[in-house]
């Protein structure tokens, strides 16, 4: 527990949203996933009514519900999903492009590789959100840092990530997942400002 | 520019709290749940990396941060 007892607050928090959205994004809600997003709570500040929205649409939601929700949403790679969770899907409008190996080659670089089993081209979303979770607490290894943090960040998320959380937000199948588009997209803001302070 | 190098990492923190990542009960679960999609990978002679030795601990971790 020491390590991570080390990691300053906020950095927690935002291990804790990228450990959020990658739960939600990467497969359908298990019964216990949809458990844990009805007790989400939230402030009067906009991160915090989206994550109040998320946490009493899925009192509503029933497992199969969420489930069909996801499918229409993502479930891509030729299934017919609304949306293609993958950098290079959003960066090139194909799958297994360029910006695919280039996330390999920083993965390489930082020692992570995709576990094994994983079906899923590694620059899907919630693996990528997986990833920053992992640089951010050291579950890796050591964190790696602000810097690190940073250059993955910009590198792999900060170029599509906006956009894909936006068309989140306004799909057509979304209404579970519509408040997941928003705590994404202002996610990604939050972040890329507080890494430009610390700069 | 040492003044700004003390005061910067304070600004990024204070950001972080009032744009809002403080603005939940996003508990430990959060992070329990979150897949096991990626690991430390070994190292290209089969050692396994100083990180994966870590691993267990951050089992742990999660397990008691349920």
């Amino acid at each position: 527990m020491t390590y991570v007892a080390n990691i300053p607050e906020e950095d927690m928090l935002r291990a804790r949203f990228y450990g959020l959205l990658a739960r939600v994004l990467a497969a359908p809600m298990s019964a216990e996933t949809l458990t844990f997003v009805r007790g989400l709570q939230g402030d009067d500040t906009e991160m915090g009514r989206a994550l109040a929205t998320f946490a009493s649409l899925a009192q509503r939601a029933t497992k199969t519900g969420a489930e069909e929700e996801y499918s229409e949403l993502f479930f891509g790679m030729g299934a017919g999903g609304e949306l293609g969770p993958y950098a290079s899907r959003y960066l090139t409008g194909f799958v297994y492009e360029k910006p695919l190996a280039d996330l390999r080659e920083t993965m390489a670089e930082f020692g992570i590789a995709a576990a094994d089993g994983l079906r899923e081209p590694e620059d899907h979303i919630a693996f990528l959100c997986e990833v920053m979770h992992g640089l951010i607490t050291g579950r890796f290894g050591k964190p790696v840092g602000l810097d690190g943090q940073r250059s993955f960040f910009k590198k792999h998320i900060q170029p599509w990530g906006t956009r894909f959380f936006e068309d989140v937000e306004r799909a057509k199948a979304a209404v579970l997942y519509m408040p997941v588009g928003t705590i994404g997209k202002l996610l990604i803001a939050i972040e890329a400002e507080a890494f430009e302070m610390a700069a | 520019m040492k003044d700004r190098k003390e005061t910067t990492p304070l600004r990024r923190r204070e950001f972080l709290r009032v744009a809002g990542l403080a603005s939940g009960a996003l508990g430990a679960a959060a992070v329990a749940g979150a897949p096991d999609a990626a690991k430390a990978a070994a190292a290209p002679d089969g050692r396994k990396t100083s990180g994966y030795r870590e691993t267990d601990h951050v089992k742990t971790y999660y397990r008691l941060a349920r």
